[in-house]
C-alpha cells in the first residue's frame, strides 16, 4: 500500500479509529490491532512475503527468549550467528543471488572457463533491507546484553511489522521502539497534530518535489547522449531533490502516521543539503541506517579507535557494505566508494566532526564561507548521485564525462515531456527557502502564519502536485 | 481527541473547499480566456465557413502548411492536428465543429492510428474543463471513458490527472493571457532541422478488423455532405514493417497513400517531416487532391 495512495486514505482513518475508540482499553488488543493492520498494510503489495516477515519475527523472539537463557559464551555466539545467518541468507538469497551468479559466471568466463549461469527470476520483497536491519539489531543488542529480551510475542512482533516504518523505515532499534509497545499509549493532542503535520509536508515532498523531479530526471537520464553539459547538470541536481523529496518524504510521513498512535520514531532527515561536509550530510542523511552501520558495524570493528589505517579500513568497509545494502548493482558500490573517498580526506584530518551544529543557527543568511562549504559538499553528492541513478557504470561515467565536456550549446534543452525546467526550477528554488528557515525544525509549520502556511502547502499538493504518472516511493527497491 | 478530531475534521473541510474553489477558477479561467490550443478555438469559433480543415495527430499538426495550401487552393484552410491526438479526438473535434459551422472539406490523416478507437489521454484532456459546460463533450467522454463519474463528480480530480496538459502552468498562462506557441487559427506547427541518423520506427506487423470510429467519421462526413479525404503522411526509409500501408489500403479503399519517396533529409524524425520537407509535402498532397476538393 502507498502511502500517497487511496487505499491508504481509507486505510488509516479506519486503522486509527480501532486503535484509540475500539482497543484502547486493552494494550494486547491495541498491539495485536497494530500487528494485524500491519500485514494487510504490507499483504496489499504481496501476501506471500507476509511469511518471511512472520518466519524472521519468530526466529529472532525465540534467539533472543534463548539468549536469556543461556549462559555460556560459546552457545550464545552460535544463537547469534543463528540469527545472523537466517535473516542475512534471506536478505542474502532474494537480493544478491542472481548479482553473485552473474558476476561469477563474468569471472570465469575472463579466465577462459565457460560455467552454465541458472539465474532466478526473484522478486525482491519490499522492505526486506529495512526489517532485516531492525531485528538483527534486536539480536545484537540482546547478546551483548544491552537489552533484555521480550518474552511479548505480539508487542515484538509489533516492532517488527509496525506498518509505518515497514517497508521503507526508518530502521528503528528495538531500545526505542519496543518499549513503547509494553505500555499503554494515551492519545497526546499536540504529538497527533505534529504528526498530521510531518503527514502533510511529507506529501508535499513526494507528490510535489519527488515526482516532479522524477519526469524531468528520467527524461535526461534516458536522453543523456544527446543532452548538453546544461541538461546534464540540471539533470543530477533534480535526481537529489527526487531523491530527497522521495525517501525524505516517505520517513515524515512515516514519523507523522506513527505519531497518530502515540509511537515516536527516530529522526531520519535532517536537512542533509544544508550540510558543510560530507562527513555533516552522512550525519543528516538516512540517519537510522548510518548509526546502524555506526553501531553495528563501525564501532565492532574498531571504530577510530585503533590504529589510523585500521580506521581507514573500516571507514571503507562501512561505505562499501552502505552501497551494497542499497543494491545488487556495480553502481551502488561505486556510489559507497566514492563516498568513502570523499570522507577520508576529513577523517585524515580531524575535520570529520567539524560541523556538528545546525548551519547558521539563528540567522537568515549563512555566510560566504558556508554558503560556498554547502555549494561544494552538495555538488560532490550530486556526482555520487549520478552513480545511484545510472543504470550501469559505464553510463554514469559516460554521463559525467560529457557533464564535464563544458558543452553549453543550445542552452537548456526542450524536453518532450510537456514540461518546463524553469518552472521546476523556480518549484525548487522556492522549496529549498522553505526547507532553509525550518531547518531548526522538523516541518515547516511551526510560529506565526501556521494556518496560512497550511493552506498554501494543501494548495501546493492540489495544484502543483504530480497525478498523471503516480510513482513507487524510490527506497521501496531496497 | 475531541481538539483534534476537530482539527482534522476542519482541515478534510478546508481540502476538499480547496478543491472545489480550484475546480471552480481553473474551468472559470478556461473558459472564458483565449484560445490557447486547438480545442478551445472550436468550441470559441461559431457561424464560420471552412473550406478545408485538416484533422489528425502531430502528423498533420507538423505536415500541413496551412497557409501555403491556403494559397494553393484559394480555400480557407485551417489544420486541427493535435500531437498524440487518435481518431476518436478527431471524431470528437469533428462533431463540436459541424454543431456550429459549415464546412465543405474534411482531410484525415489515417496511418496506425486505424489500430486504436480509445480517446488518447494528451488529446483529449483539452476537453476536460469544458465537461459540465458542452453536451457534446459530455456525452462523448462519457461513451469511452471508465472513469467518467469521477471526472464528473470529484472537485478538481480531472485537472490532477491531466496536469502536463491543463494543469497550474497552462492554467497561469491562460491567467497571464500569453500567446500559445501555435496559433490555433492556422494550427501549422513545423518542426526544424533533422536527426541523422535518424532512429528507426516500426509500424504494426497486423491490421486490426475494422475501425468503428472511422467508420462513424464516414458517417457524419455523409450525413453532413463534407468531401471526406482520407490520406496517409510520409515515412523515412528506416520504417519497418512497410507492408502494414499495403494492408492499410485494403481497409481503407480511398486512402491516398504519400507515404514513401522523401528524402531522409527532409525528416525531423521517422515519423515527422521537418519544415521543408513540410512544404513539399503540402504541395504534393494539393496536387494528389485537388480534384477532389469540393467548392
Amino acid at each position: 500500500m502507498l502511502f500517497n495512495s487511496i487505499d491508504f486514505a481509507v486505510f488509516l482513518p479506519i486503522v486509527f479509529f480501532l486503535y484509540w475508540f475500539v482497543t484502547n482499553k486493552n494494550l494486547k488488543l491495541q498491539n495485536f490491532l497494530i500487528v494485524g493492520s500491519s500485514y494487510l498494510f504490507y499483504g496489499w503489495w504481496d501476501w506471500r512475503f507476509l511469511s518471511l516477515i512472520l518466519f524472521s519475527t519468530i526466529v529472532d523472539y525465540s534467539v533472543g527468549l534463548l539468549l536469556s537463557k543461556e549462559k555460556k559464551k560459546k552457545k550464545r555466539i552460535v544463537l547469534l550467528w543463528t540469527s545472523i545467518v537466517i535473516n542475512l541468507g534471506f536478505l542474502g538469497f532474494f537480493k544478491y543471488y542472481n548479482f553473485f551468479l552473474d558476476n561469477f559466471v563474468t569471472a570465469f568466463s575472463f579466465f577462459g572457463s565457460e560455467i552454465k549461469e541458472s539465474s532466478l527470476n526473484i522478486i525482491l520483497p519490499v522492505g526486506i533491507s529495512f526489517y532485516t536491519f531492525q531485528t538483527l539489531s534486536y539480536t545484537i543488542d540482546v547478546y551483548k546484553r544491552k537489552l533484555e529480551p521480550t518474552k511479548d510475542f505480539i508487542a515484538f512482533s509489533s516492532f517488527v511489522s509496525f506498518f509505518p516504518q515497514l517497508v521503507a523505515g526508518p530502521i528503528e532499534r528495538a531500545s526505542n521502539l519496543l518499549p513503547q509497545f509494553y505500555k499503554k499509549r494515551i492519545f497526546d493532542n499536540s504529538k497527533a497534530v505534529d504528526g498530521l503535520y510531518l503527514i502533510i509536508w511529507g506529501l508535499f515532498k513526494k507528490i510535489v518535489i519527488a515526482d516532479s523531479c522524477a519526469i524531468y530526471t528520467n527524461e535526461i537520464f534516458s536522453k543523456y547522449e544527446s543532452m548538453n553539459s546544461l541538461s546534464l547538470l540540471i539533470g543530477a541536481i533534480y535526481f537529489a531533490f527526487q531523491i530527497y523529496g522521495d525517501f525524505s518524504g516517505y520517513s515524515d510521513i512515516a514519523i507523522g502516521t506513527s505519531k497518530l498512535f502515540g509511537i515516536d520514531l527516530k529522526r531520519n532527515f535532517a536537512f542533509p543539503y544544508f550540510s558543510r561536509d560530507i562527513a555533516e550530510f552522512w550525519r543528516r542523511w538516512h540517519i537510522s541506517l548510518s548509526t546502524w552501520f555506526r553501531d553495528y558495524l563501525y564501532i565492532p570493528l574498531g571504530g577510530s579507535k585503533v590504529s589510523k589505517l585500521l580506521s581507514f579500513r573500516n571507514i571503507f568497509i562501512i561505505f562499501l557494505v552502505s552501497g551494497f545494502w542499497h543494491g545488487a548493482n556495480w553502481t551502488f558500490i561505486i556510489w559507497g566508494i566514492l563516498n568513502a573517498l570523499y570522507f577520508i580526506p576529513l577523517f585524515l584530518t580531524n575535520r570529520n566532526r567539524n560541523n556538528l551544529d545546525i548551519v547558521s543557527k539563528g540567522k537568515i543568511i549563512p555566510s560566504f564561507y558556508e554558503l560556498i562549504s554547502m555549494i561544494t559538499t552538495f555538488f560532490l553528492v550530486i556526482i555520487g548521485w549520478i552513480f545511484f541513478r545510472a543504470d550501469t557504470v559505464s553510463i554514469a561515467i559516460d554521463y559525467i564525462k560529457k557533464l564535464f565536456s563544458f558543452n553549453f550549446e543550445n542552452g537548456l534543452q526542450y524536453l518532450s515531456i510537456e514540461r518546463y525546467t524553469p518552472e521546476l526550477m523556480i518549484l525548487i528554488l522556492c522549496f529549498v527557502i522553505v526547507e532553509w528557515n525550518s531547518r531548526e525544525n522538523e516541518h515547516p509549520f511551526f510560529g506565526k502564519w501556521l494556518n496560512f502556511k497550511l493552506i498554501l502547502t494543501l494548495i501546493g499538493i492540489i495544484t502543483l502536485g504530480v497525478y498523471s504518472n503516480v510513482t513507487d516511493f524510490i527506497y521501496f527497491q531496497f | 481527541m475531541k481538539q483534534f478530531l476537530k482539527y482534522i475534521i476542519s482541515i478534510s473541510i478546508s481540502t476538499i473547499a480547496l478543491l472545489y474553489l480550484c475546480d471552480f477558477i481553473y474551468t472559470q479561467v478556461y473558459i472564458n480566456s483565449n484560445p490557447r490550443n486547438k480545442l478551445q478555438y472550436i468550441l470559441n469559433t461559431k457561424n464560420e465557413s471552412f473550406d478545408i480543415i485538416f484533422i489528425g495527430s502531430s502528423r498533420v499538426a507538423n505536415h500541413i502548411d496551412t497557409k501555403l495550401f491556403d494559397s494553393l487552393s484559394n480555400k480557407k484552410t485551417i489544420n486541427l492536428g493535435v500531437e498524440g491526438a487518435g481518431l476518436n479526438d478527431n471524431l470528437l473535434q469533428l462533431k463540436l465543429l459541424i454543431a456550429n459551422n459549415n464546412i465543405s472539406n474534411v482531410f484525415l490523416q489515417i496511418d496506425s492510428n486505424f489500430e486504436y478507437d480509445k480517446p488518447s489521454n494528451i488529446a483529449i484532456s483539452e476537453a476536460m474543463p469544458f465537461l459540465n459546460y458542452n453536451n457534446i463533450i459530455n456525452t462523448h467522454i462519457k461513451k469511452y471513458f471508465n472513469n467518467f463519474e469521477k471526472l464528473e463528480y470529484i472537485p478538481f480530480y480531472r485537472y490532477a490527472i491531466n496536469d502536463p496538459k491543463i494543469g497550474f502552468r497552462e492554467m497561469f498562462f491562460s491567467v497571464a493571457n500569453k500567446k500559445p506557441r501555435t496559433n490555433p487559427s492556422i494550427g501549422f506547427t513545423p518542426k526544424f532541422g533533422n536527426k541523422l541518423p535518424l532512429i528507426e520506427s516500426s509500424l504494426p506487423k497486423t491490421i486490426k478488423l475494422k475501425n468503428i470510429i472511422l467508420d462513424e467519421i464516414t458517417d457524419i462526413c455523409r450525413k453532413n455532405k463534407i468531401q471526406l479525404t482520407l490520406y496517409i503522411s510520409p515515412y523515412c526509409s528506416k520504417t519497418k514493417n512497410m507492408r502494414y500501408i499495403e494492408k492499410l489500403i485494403t481497409k481503407v479503399p480511398n486512402l491516398i497513400d504519400l507515404s514513401k519517396g522523401y528524402d531522409d533529409k527532409l525528416f525531423f524524425n521517422c515519423g515527422h517531416l521537418n519544415n521543408q520537407g513540410a512544404k513539399i509535402f503540402t504541395t504534393n498532397l494539393y496536387n494528389a487532391t485537388k480534384n477532389k476538393i469540393k467548392s
